[in-house]
């Protein structure tokens, strides 16, 4: 069974082949054969997954580092002492986080083969889909920090490329109204935020290799070490070694055996206690490398998984195809900055401060963005806020220590946020066709919207939906739609199912992940005293009264009452591609909860599914995780405060909306500011555009501008050399002028200056300011280098 | 009187890369008065087959096929080391990509001549002399023989008056600029009474202790070779022929010298100061700095000034110029951490390694330029680029790889060098030039991008470049890409060459 | 110090080198700049006769006067309209003088152990001139103010030819040399030839 691990190979190689495939004979295949290649793809990554997560049982969750083939020796200088091979870890963590990827990612590439259909650009989107699920494999197999980054840059760029997947598609505002800007832009803010965030990720790559001098998270010795094509390291290989070499080799078996991981060799460092790192000349003190190490991953983890202060792009990101949504921004990719958080937990569990801001980062992040949901009308946006929160739930649960919890949470949420999401592209696709519907039938309810596309709509066929809509149609504007329960059954069906999960409703998935969140807290606060437990259950307890609040609104909203629309009037169900994996994962959102993890001491399920099952099991991984009890009090409070909320909402909402729907029933009465500045999402893009945004342009228009062009060019050549000399030129020259040529002091003043303005005309004249500006660099070298010594000769 | 050297006594095989390419630059250029007006295109081929020979036996010599039996050739003057190899390889590679990015641009702008591709087997000539000289004399000359070819290169559009106006500019600065190496060269003698790199350590050792004298004449000459040097690579404040040279001269050529001309002078800037000038006392094992103060401050200066102009550029070719220039502030950094003690060979490595993948994306990049040209436009500005994915795929795939790879993602190459350099970075303590680098490259990525974004996602004025590029350019684009590709997949074909690499003479 | 015929003789060459060098500057007419430009080299090589570096005299006048400079006279003449231009364009030359005046003073301190030392301490002061003593010159020749002393090899013709071609000498840069020549003429060809088209 041994060798089963070695497969964990194949979980990347067949995705990367599915890609190649599709990326040199897509077109050829067409829709069926791209399709078709890359779902295979994925469900056989996800196969490959469940026997590595078979051999681990088998194996007594003992963990295992494969070396990757072909590329195992990647970066690797012996003398200068770098040494980065390419290898994979297989334990229970990164199994999970495989089963989930490849999981959800095999159902969401069914759904887009369904989606997509008609799309000019079919197997194009799904050699990206492909390729991210290689990169986000990369990034949950590797066994070092640059192996992971390599999969955090890739799935970056795969997130990059796919939210601008419609960059033809027309933007939503008339001030976008230029095609393609809206969802490019959409692209370009996501890359850019996250390379602030990737920067910190970088910066405490750099300082874990400077601290440790590796960078693998564990070393082949204190695992199961599998050889995949090459010889074993010489720490196993050379015990019996004889000759004349063999004094020294075994001096090199000794020290090597000492080399631990970094996370092995982090926790004996905290035993050791006194440990220093030295800087140069300053000697640091373990604890506070650690803390700035982790406060770096936490601002990698801030870009990567949406948390203040750089959430802004996750939900502009939603301009992507919505399995795009489903699968990156909510499912996986977006929970990396979790996972490398629960990976390094080593780190973070002994760093109080570190892991004081993660709590607060989390929390405030929860808050806030459940607060901006309540007034979105996309139906996506709201969506999009959601995961923004669900995604502070689980920060918080890192910072709260409880890494068990926030990876419970992250599996539950892959499952049910990815079903809203699949629900909501349903929704969305079936309000397209309704529209079309309505329109090629002369359903004239809006007469004039009617009259004016009526030039574009002969241009389009009714099949493909090409992006190329009209601009006042939104079909993901949740006032358009309404009463779609009776129209798409199952949608609506497998919707309630992910959305009572999202309010945390027992028996549902969420329930038992945000729960065992809320109880941690309750551990943290009132046993353990600390301040972060307290301000977490009253934060976290807001945040999920709000959850259930807008996620009953926009239940309310899309599928009950009646028909607001044309297209919502006429709204088929979506083909059987689409609504199996929806009801494959309303399924999957009903059981994972307590089959997984029933919680210790919960009557019935406990005894039925045994408990705690998933928390022991990341135990063999994940060193700091421990299971916490179930806390009656806590479950009952934040299940009657979800109830309650639900309740509230379907007050407000349940009933008849004006037809057409343009405000919110909460936007007229006394609650209007708060909806407003819910609405505008707290101005925080608006706040970052001012402060941050304009002014970094600003300062580069100031560099090229004005320091460059009006400085050095204008001012500096032509005022102070060209005129500022001027006088000392005509005082000096004077003198010396008369004797030589017999010119007067006018006439070469005038010369100067109309040489000056034929000057500027031409570039040649430049020539010469270059060479000044050579010689004043030779002044700066020379007066740098001969600084020391000057400083030495005088004294100083 | 004195007795004629015979070849082994002199070593010359194991120069054998070099003296292959002057020998058959020789027979080029009397081959070339046989070859009709417009059948040119043999002179290419014969100028790619004397590279490719040079480069068989570089690769040869590179991965440890010893041809010669000792580490120096004429008698010291010129060295026979790993670092030779791998500038060499470098300088080859670069010259080779040159020539087939070159041949169709000459034909469709009517400049086709056979003395072009001589110079530019002269200039690669010039390249990998730089890199294998320990004397200051050879450096001088070598540095000539890189860079008068340019100046005729940068000037053979004639008669487009950019083209002629850049030769012009360029040759004016680099004489200015050849006369600082000149005067250095001559104030560093004076102090050490050596032209031997070595033997100017050892002096030096002593002039900087305090034990002999001179110290204000070695300080400058250094100085001096150190602004001559930094002209070459094009560093901040010695930069402003750059942009407008890179402008104005045949998109081959600039593509050609983006590359050779900072190998050289990079490769030289190594060779004289982590060899000859990285003083170290040897009693105390400390290095006494004498260079890297200044070295980081024209790394600062250039990341500075090449990244954050180069946003607001909107002429495609003078945007690369200004990378061009960033990019330079890299290989500073590396150079930079080459002074602290014991740090000077992994510096070494990482200038290789970045030069390395450097070559294959930059010339890349001017590739598609050329590319793009071909619709007899002079200027391709950035908005050229827009919709280029719709008409030409697969240029825009290639220029998406050089994009990504001059911002440093990972699985490119462009990634493997920086990584190396910010390494090299902090293991000499210079945590603020790394930090600086970092940012750097972030800043970076907002006009690379733009490209991209431009391409992908934007739609274009429909000036369609058809993917069906002239042979020899279509095989240039995929090796480059393909390139920059493997090399960031499989870096170790890099980092096994960079890995022997060693120039400093204590401190290891 | 004594006054000899060399003092004489040095201050002579002095005075064209340095005044040539001046009036090339500030002269308003390329024409006259061009022969002050030879009157200068003529200077240089006056003190290379002084520097008992015979060979090196010749040189510089066989090359630089006798080449060079009629080169550049042959090219103002050639190019007719430079001739009469009587006034410069150059509006940034203050900057540069003042920059040139600058390093001139940073090179004065670094030649100084050349001069007399006396001389650098009353300017400089004591740390400056002690600092840059005992450059590899010798120790007698000091008080001369100019060094020409009997230890130093007078360099023949014989003796740089043969430090040419010689192994441990030059070969290797004489030989490249020759091909950088062969490249610069090429060039020249490029540069020159007529536009077949």
């Amino acid at each position: 069974m041994e060798g089963f691990y070695s497969a964990v190979s194949l979980v990347v190689v067949v995705p990367l082949i599915g890609m190649l495939i599709n990326l040199f004979f897509g077109k050829k295949l067409g829709e069926k054969g791209a399709g078709f290649i890359a779902v295979s793809a994925s469900a056989f990554a996800f196969v490959v997954a469940l026997i590595l997560w078979a051999t681990l049982v088998d194996q007594h969750y003992e963990p295992a580092i494969v070396n990757a083939p072909l590329i195992h020796s990647w970066i690797s200088i012996p003398s200068a002492g770098i040494d980065i091979p390419w290898q994979f870890r297989v334990d229970t963590l990164s199994v999970t986080m495989m089963l989930v990827v490849t999981g959800v990612g095999t159902l969401i590439h069914i759904y887009a083969t369904g989606y997509m259909h008609g799309d000019e650009r079919f197997p194009r989107f799904f050699v990206y889909l492909n390729l991210f699920l290689v990169f986000m494999l990369i990034l949950v197999t590797g066994n070092n920090l640059l192996v992971m980054f390599v999969g955090w840059e890739g799935v970056g760029l795969c997130s990059f490329l796919l939210i601008g997947f419609w960059f033809d598609k027309p933007g939503k505002h008339p001030t976008e109204g230029t095609v393609g800007w809206a969802n490019s832009n959409a692209a370009r803010k996501a890359f850019i935020v996250n390379r602030i965030g990737d920067f910190g990720l970088l910066m405490g790559i750099f300082l874990t290799f400077w601290t440790f001098g590796t960078l693998d998270y564990y070393k082949p010795h204190e695992v199961i070490h599998l050889e995949h094509d090459e010889a074993p390291p010489p720490v196993f290989a050379v015990e019996g070694a004889e000759g004349e070499h063999a004094g020294e080799e075994a001096a090199h078996v000794e020290s090597g055996s000492e080399i631990h991981g970094i996370f092995t060799q982090a926790e004996l460092w905290f035993e050791e206690g006194n440990h220093k790192v030295t800087f140069g000349s300053i000697d640091l003190d373990f604890d506070a490398v650690i803390t700035l190490i982790t406060l770096f991953f936490l601002l990698g983890a801030t870009g990567k998984s949406a948390q203040i202060p750089l959430f802004v792009w996750l939900p502009d990101a939603m301009a992507g195809p919505t399995p795009v949504s489903a699968l990156i921004h909510a499912a996986t990719m977006v929970t990396a900055g979790i996972y490398m958080m629960v990976r390094s937990n080593s780190f973070f569990y002994n760093s109080d401060l570190t892991s004081f801001v993660v709590t607060i980062i989390g929390i405030s992040t929860a808050l806030a963005a459940g607060f901006m949901a309540l007034g979105q009308w996309d139906i996506k946006k709201v969506l999009a806020y959601s995961t923004v929160s669900q995604l502070g739930f689980m920060v918080a649960a890192v910072g709260l220590g409880a890494y068990a919890a926030a990876m419970f949470h992250l599996v539950t949420h892959a499952f049910f946020k990815a079903l809203l999401f699949l629900g909501s592209g349903s929704v969305i696709h079936a309000m397209e066709h309704g529209h079309h519907h309505a329109h090629e039938h002369g359903h004239d309810e809006h007469g004039d919207e009617h009259d004016e596309h009526a030039e574009h709509e002969t241009h389009e066929e009714h099949e493909t939906h090409t992006h190329h809509d009209d601009h006042e149609f939104d079909p993901q504007d949740m006032r358009n739609m309404g009463g779609l329960r009776h129209k798409m059954g199952l949608t609506y069906l497998t919707y309630l199912v992910g959305g009572l999960a999202l309010a945390g409703i027992f028996p549902f998935a969420g329930f038992w992940s945000k729960d065992e969140i809320i109880a941690d807290a309750f551990t943290v606060g009132f046993d353990e005293g600390e301040l972060k437990g307290y301000l977490a259950i009253a934060v976290l307890l807001a945040a999920a009264a709000m959850t259930a609040f807008y996620t009953w609104r926009q239940i309310c909203l899309v599928f009950f009452g009646k028909p607001r629309t044309a297209a919502a009037e006429h709204a088929p169900e979506s083909s059987a591609l689409m609504t199996t994996p929806l009801a494959i994962l309303a399924i999957g959102t009903f059981l994972i909860g307590f089959i997984i993890n029933a919680p210790k001491g919960f009557p019935l399920f406990g005894w039925l599914f045994g408990e705690h099952r998933f928390t022991l099991f990341l135990e063999e991984s994940v060193i700091h995780a421990h299971a916490g009890s179930f806390n009656w009090f806590m479950a009952i409070l934040a299940t009657g405060i979800a109830l309650a909320m639900i309740g509230i909402a379907d007050s407000i909402y349940r009933k008849p909306m004006p037809i057409p729907m343009e405000k919110d029933p909460l936007e007229t009465g006394q609650y209007q500011p708060l909806f407003a500045l819910s609405n505008a999402k707290l101005y925080w893009d608006e706040a970052y555009f001012k402060y941050i945004v304009y002014p970094f342009q600003g300062a580069a228009r100031f560099l090229a501008n004005t320091i460059d062009w009006d400085f050095w060019h204008n001012f500096f050549h032509d005022r102070i050399i060209g005129q500022g000399f001027q006088g000392a030129a005509d005082v000096i020259s004077q003198p010396i002028d008369r004797q030589v040529v017999d010119k007067g002091f006018m006439s070469l003043a005038t010369g100067v200056l109309a040489a000056g303005s034929r000057l500027r005309k031409t570039q040649t004249g430049y020539v010469r300011t270059y060479a000044l500006s050579l010689m004043m660099g030779a002044l700066l070298v020379i007066v740098i280098i001969l600084l020391p010594t000057l400083r030495d000769l005088l004294g100083i | 009187m004195f007795s004629t050297p015979t070849f082994d006594e002199l070593n010359i095989w194991a120069a054998l890369p070099m003296m292959a390419l002057a020998f058959g630059t020789c027979i080029l250029l009397v081959a070339d008065l046989f070859i009709p007006k417009d059948k040119k295109v043999y002179t290419a081929v014969l100028a790619g087959i004397g590279l490719g020979v040079s480069l068989l036996i570089a690769l040869l010599q590179a991965s440890g096929v010893e041809i010669g039996d000792k580490s120096t050739a004429f008698e010291g003057i010129f060295v026979v080391d790993q670092f030779t190899h791998v500038v060499n390889v470098i300088s080859l590679m670069a010259g080779i990509i040159g020539i087939m990015v070159s041949y169709d641009y000459l034909e469709r702008t009517g400049t086709e001549r056979g003395e072009f591709y001589t110079l530019i087997l002269f200039s690669t000539l010039g390249a990998m002399l730089m890199g294998s000289s320990r004397n200051l004399v050879m450096i001088f000359i070598a540095l000539e023989l890189l860079s008068i070819p340019l100046y005729i290169l940068s000037g053979f559009r004639r008669p487009m008056l950019e083209s002629e106006e850049s030769a012009m500019k360029y040759f004016l600065l680099g004489a200015f600029s050849s006369g600082f190496l000149v005067y250095g060269i001559a104030l560093i003698y004076g102090a050490t009474g050596s032209f031997e790199l070595v033997n100017v350590w050892q002096t030096a050792v002593d002039i900087l202790e305090g034990e002999g004298a001179g110290q204000f004449t070695l300080l400058i000459g250094i100085a001096m070779v150190l602004i001559a040097l930094g002209f070459k690579v094009g560093a901040v404040p010695f930069h402003m022929w750059q942009p407008d040279v890179y402008q104005g001269a045949p998109t081959p050529v600039t593509a050609f010298m983006s590359v050779t001309a900072k190998t050289g002078g990079f490769a030289a800037m190594l060779r004289v100061l982590v060899t000859g000038l990285a003083v170290v006392s040897a009693s105390q094992g400390k290095a006494i700095d004498v260079w890297q103060d200044s070295v980081q401050v024209i790394a600062v200066l250039t990341l500075i000034l090449g990244n954050f102009v180069a946003i607001t550029q909107t002429d495609l070719k003078r945007m690369l110029a200004y990378s061009s220039i960033a990019h330079g502030g890299y290989i500073l950094i590396a150079i930079a951490a080459g002074g602290t003690f014991g740090v000077g060979d992994s510096s070494a490595q990482a200038a290789l390694v970045y030069l390395m993948a450097y070559t294959f994306t930059n010339i890349g990049a001017f590739a598609v330029v050329i590319a793009l040209e071909r619709n007899e436009r002079n200027t391709i500005t950035l908005n050229d680029t827009k919709g280029l994915a719709q008409h030409s795929p697969l240029l825009a795939a290639a220029m998406t790889i050089f994009m990504l790879s001059l911002t440093g993602v990972p699985l490119t190459a462009g990634f493997i060098g920086k990584f190396f350099v910010f390494k090299a970075a902090l293991e000499a303590n210079l945590e603020v030039l790394a930090v600086i680098g970092v940012l750097g490259s972030v800043v970076s990525a907002y006009y690379y991008l733009r490209i991209i974004v431009n391409m992908y996602m934007i739609e274009g004025d429909a000036h369609p470049v058809a993917d069906k590029q002239p042979l020899a350019l279509r095989s240039a684009l995929w090796l480059t890409a393909m390139g920059t590709l493997i090399l960031g997949i499989l870096p170790y074909i890099m980092t096994d060459l960079a890995r022997d690499v060693t120039l400093a003479i204590v401190g290891r | 110090m004594e006054i000899t015929w060399q003092t004489i003789a040095f201050a002579a060459f002095a005075v064209m080198t340095l005044g040539g060098g001046l009036m090339v500057v500030i002269s308003r007419n390329l024409w006259h700049s061009a022969l002050f430009l030879m009157l200068s080299f003529f200077g240089t090589s006056g003190l290379f006769v002084l520097l008992v570096a015979p060979f090196l005299a010749a040189v510089q006048v066989l090359v630089y006067i006798g080449a060079i400079a009629i080169l550049v006279l042959f090219a103002i003449m050639l190019t007719r309209r430079m001739m009469g231009l009587e006034e410069t364009q150059n509006t940034q030359w203050p900057a540069a003088a003042a920059v040139a005046v600058i390093l001139f003073i940073i090179l004065v301190i670094t030649v100084s152990p050349l001069v007399d030392e006396k001389a650098v301490t009353d300017i400089f002061g004591d740390k400056v001139a002690n600092f840059n003593a005992n450059l590899p010159v010798d120790p007698d020749a000091k008080d001369s103010g100019v060094v020409a002393n009997q230890d130093l090899n007078i360099v023949t013709v014989e003796a740089i030819g043969e430090a040419l071609v010689t192994r441990d000498g030059f070969v290797l840069p004489f030989e490249l040399a020759s091909i950088l020549l062969t490249a610069a003429l090429i060039g020249a060809i490029v540069v020159a030839r007529e536009d077949e088209a």
